[in-house]
């Protein structure tokens, strides 16, 4: 709650308003509030505020890139002016925090952005220390640094992060640009949140958003709840909250209290589609008629069945600031997130469903039920405490939203591979190809004990 | 100060527009309490009302009405409505307001050439012209002709009636050619007000332990956004008296209340769209519970109602914070037992022909402050970012601070703006025009007292 009125201290309209103009400095100084003095046009910052690190810092840098997906839609897909072993024309994100401080490498990374981006992951703000009101422990800080587009210099677009569904958020921070501002090309702004509320959110560039979500600026982010820390009444702390215990679980999604949303591996699952005609008129200069929207590739994490279930990329490059490609599959060098859920017979299985594509999507997995704990970030639990999760194999999700799911993966005796796939059967097609592709993954099942812990999320545990 | 809400300049105005329709009844014309534009507050819901002096009946004359209504890409597309008494053409139709267990009669004259009837989904034991409505089939061929009875074309009319059982948002629509005649623009909202009183969306309450979640709003803070789309060649088509088929059905135009952004967030009556009354602004003050707050109290949320009449589920998010689904359909969500069914979401999904009640609020939770509590990151000089037309200069609340010289801002006292769109982004556009269609704006003003015009 603030009770003070920062209009009537920082603004000189309302200083003029007020009459301050008709006397003089000395005597407003005597009757008017020391801050209606000081000249209003300076962004005041606290003199050590020199945008520390604190807290979970990551630096993003924004750019164009190329792509592979599979399937032919002449004369869009492939597109003819892709470098050799790639398709389509993409905007996106890196994550560039690896080697922040060379800017050199950092704007060499320009026309190599990935699809999706860059996932991370927040912990929830404890407040550990309330001697400090703002104990930052936990507290966000993103650079964003735009790099340009290597393939349009003509479009001199800004950049921003809007981070989706965060609560209670400011303008400046929100990254939506007509609210605040954008990021012109080799400028940084620096974004600041404080983790408050746990649960899968999104994130875009929300500039031009029509063209700049589609073209690929898209991305996953959770904030982890302080029950992993805390635990709850009849919930063990996590071991992702230090627990050395190996019956606890990895983690939780939410605070509920109970455990009843204990997962051991969480796999989050982004979904959007391309438009070969809308990214082609991108690398040839063209605008398309929106009006006119007709997707032919349906994403799973950026890439399309199969590739869904290939390896997880190989991380950043330190010496080439480059993207280390998935193990035997350069092609897929800027779609680094794989989708294959992996897990071994009693594990309770998270998958966070993100859907920042512009269409429905009807998640179904066969042969197991999924327990539907959470959507858009919200603990679905009453105000009165009810329980409001539901068990489906089909999980709805329409654009721009989120969808917590957990499954308890059966007893097996030897790996067992189970599908998971957008329902909606017109998607589950690459351009031109005969048999299944688009959004489909798998769920491999080994028998208990055979895989290790995650190292983070959408890792195979050594599968 | 932003201006009450219509319905408190209804009681203000009450006096003499009761003597006037009760005049108006006594000579037997059928009166209408009808904002005229300049009366209309400039956000927030615009309610038609007409209620017997005992409060125990509403009586709407409805006509239908033909113009042409404004897009951001220029064009002009014609449209059809539905205008209270003697009003002029207005898209869309007039918003009727009445309170639960009413006895509300709806006459639609029809003066278009084709046949026009209306269906009101939620409402039951709906009578038209004193017989239960019931669909339309053709005695010779079995063709169902129409979802009600109908007022035939070129001065026809019929009367439909029902009690107003329940509280909620409805929608009211054409059940004639209803892919046609809806897109073309006949249909608006019913809003029915619990006994509970006006600022109640519903009369049930959920306790949890000593807490009562009620869903009282702030009177000045009810909105009503109708999304829906136009295919234009369908509308050329009905103009030009051409066949027109659904299945080349396309649309191109995605309106909130009849506009398409930015002209969604122009104020109620705005005179530059006399055809278009009702603006989709949502706005606000800060959520502040606390008593000792002074002015700043602001102690429940606002309440937005949502309705579409599109043809495809639309995912609409606003920013700035997540809403409360408190009900759909003019279902509360409280189920038999007294137990809590809403739910919080960042994006809403409206399907075709839902209505969905949503209690709204932002709170300053950091409660960032130049000197006192500064945020901890610097914002770049002005030559290093691009700036937003409602932008204040200031990421502080309240304040506000250079901009580059010749920028065009719209930000009048440092308050908040967040957008407030559907997520299918291909929707907000406007045949070529992007950043567009169904897209407003939620401003959040510094809290009271301020300034703020």
């Amino acid at each position: 709650m603030r009770k003070e009125n920062l209009t009537r201290e920082l603004s000189r309209r309302q200083l003029l308003k007020l009459g301050a103009g008709l006397v003089g400095v000395t005597a407003a100084g005597a009757v008017v509030p020391k801050a209606l003095l000081k000249p209003d046009r300076v962004v005041e910052a606290s003199p050590a505020a020199q945008d520390p690190i604190i807290g979970v810092y990551r630096h993003f840098a924004a750019t164009d890139g190329w792509i592979y997906l599979p399937g032919a839609n002449p004369p869009y897909h492939p597109d003819n002016l892709a470098p050799p072993g790639l398709t389509t024309y993409i905007f996106g994100f890196r994550d560039v925090t690896s080697i922040e401080g060379n800017r050199d490498l950092i704007f060499s990374q320009k026309m190599k952005c990935q699809l999706t981006s860059p996932m991370f992951w927040l912990d929830e703000w404890r407040n550990e220390n309330p001697l400090d009101p703002h104990d930052n422990t936990t507290d966000f800080t993103l650079k964003l640094t735009n790099l340009g587009l290597q393939i349009r210099p003509d479009l001199i677009d800004a950049h921003t992060l809007h981070f989706h569904g965060f609560r209670n958020a400011i303008p400046i921070f929100d990254g939506e640009p007509h609210s605040s501002v954008g990021v012109p090309i080799a400028r940084d702004l620096t974004y600041f949140y404080r983790a408050r509320d746990p649960g899968t959110y999104m994130f875009h560039c929300h500039f031009e958003e029509t063209e700049h979500v589609h073209m690929g600026m898209v991305g996953g982010v959770y904030i982890r709840p302080k029950q992993n820390f805390l635990g709850g009444a009849s919930a063990p702390i996590a071991r992702l909250g230090g627990s050395l215990d190996a019956a606890a679980p990895m983690g939780y999604v939410y605070n509920d209290g109970d455990g009843s949303t204990a997962y051991d591996r969480e796999f989050a699952l982004v979904m959007n589609e391309v438009w070969s005609l809308a990214h082609w008129c991108d690398s040839h200069v063209q605008l398309p008629e929106w009006s006119d929207y007709n997707p032919d590739l349906y994403l799973m994490n950026g890439r399309a069945y199969p590739d869904t279930i290939a390896p997880n990329g190989g991380g950043t490059d330190s010496a080439t600031g480059d993207l280390i490609p998935p193990a035997g599959r350069p092609e897929l060098k800027y779609q680094p997130l794989s989708s294959l859920i992996t897990c071994n017979s009693g594990d309770r299985v998270l998958i966070r469903f993100i859907n920042l594509g512009y269409v429905e999507q009807s998640m179904r997995l066969t042969g197991i039920k999924m327990r539907v704990v959470g959507r858009d970030a919200t603990f679905l639990r009453g105000r009165g405490g009810n329980d409001l999760s539901f068990l489906t194999d089909s999980v709805h999700i329409g654009a721009g939203q989120s969808v917590d799911a957990i499954f308890v993966a059966p007893d097996v005796t030897e790996k067992t591979v189970l599908k998971l796939f957008s329902r909606n059967l017109a998607h589950l097609s690459n351009p031109g190809m005969p048999g299944l592709g688009g959004p489909m993954t798998e769920v491999h099942i080994y028998p208990a004990g055979t895989l290790g812990d995650q190292a983070a999320a959408n890792d195979w545990g050594g599968a | 100060m932003k201006s009450s809400s219509l319905r408190r300049n209804v009681l203000l105005l009450s006096l003499p527009l009761v003597l006037a329709a009760v005049l108006l009844v006594i000579v037997g014309s059928g009166g209408i309490v009808t904002a005229g534009h300049e009366d209309m507050p400039p956000h927030g819901i615009v309610c038609t009302e007409n209620a017997s002096p005992d409060g125990k009946s509403a009586i709407f004359s409805l006509s239908t009405m033909t113009g042409t209504i404004s897009l951001p890409d220029g064009n002009r597309v014609y449209m059809w409505g539905f205008s209270a008494g003697g009003d002029p053409f207005q898209h869309p139709s007039p918003t009727l307001c009445v309170t639960e267990g009413m006895t509300v009669t709806i006459v639609v004259n029809n003066t278009l050439d084709h046949d026009v009837s209306l269906i009101f989904p939620g409402q039951e034991d709906v009578l038209a012209n004193g017989v239960p409505s019931t669909p339309v089939v053709d005695a010779g061929t079995g063709e169902l002709i129409s979802l009600a009875p109908v007022a035939t074309a070129n001065g026809g009319s019929m009367t439909y009636s029902f009690v107003a059982s329940q509280p909620g948002t409805y929608l009211y629509e054409s059940g004639t050619e209803p892919g046609i005649q809806v897109n073309m623009g006949l249909f608006g909202a019913l809003v029915v007000r619990p006994l509970a009183g006006p600022n109640f969306a519903y009369n049930e309450v959920v306790v949890s332990g000593t807490v009562t979640y009620t869903t009282e709003f702030m009177p000045d803070e009810e909105f009503l956004l109708i999304f829906s789309e136009i295919d234009p060649m369908l509308h050329m088509a009905v103009e030009q008296g051409l066949p027109y088929d659904m299945n080349n059905y396309t649309s191109r135009y995605w309106n909130i209340n009849g506009r398409s952004f930015p002209d969604t967030i122009a104020p109620n009556g705005a005179e530059w769209l006399p055809d278009q009354p009702y603006g989709s602004l949502i706005h606000i003050n800060p959520f502040n519970d606390d008593p000792a707050a002074g002015d700043a109290y602001h102690p429940h949320p606002a309440l937005i109602r949502y309705l579409s009449v599109g043809t495809e589920n639309y995912p609409h998010h606003p920013h700035g914070n997540h809403g409360r689904i408190i009900a759909r359909d003019g279902n509360v969500l409280i189920d038999g037992a007294g137990q809590d069914l809403s739910y919080e979401r960042f994006t809403i999904t409206l399907g075709p022909g839902q209505t969905t009640d949503e209690m709204f609020a932002w709170t300053d939770v950091e409660g960032w402050h130049p000197t006192e509590n500064p945020i901890p990151v610097t914002i770049p000089q002005l030559q290093n970012l691009t700036f937003g037309t409602f932008y204040s200069g200031s990421p502080y609340l309240g304040a506000t601070d250079l901009l580059p010289v010749g920028h065009q801002a719209l930000n009048a006292c440092g308050e908040y703006y967040h957008i407030s769109h559907n997520h299918a982004l291909q929707q907000i556009t406007a045949w070529g025009v992007v950043l567009s269609g169904h897209i407003t704006f939620t401003r959040i003003d510094p809290p009271l007292p301020n300034d703020c015009p």
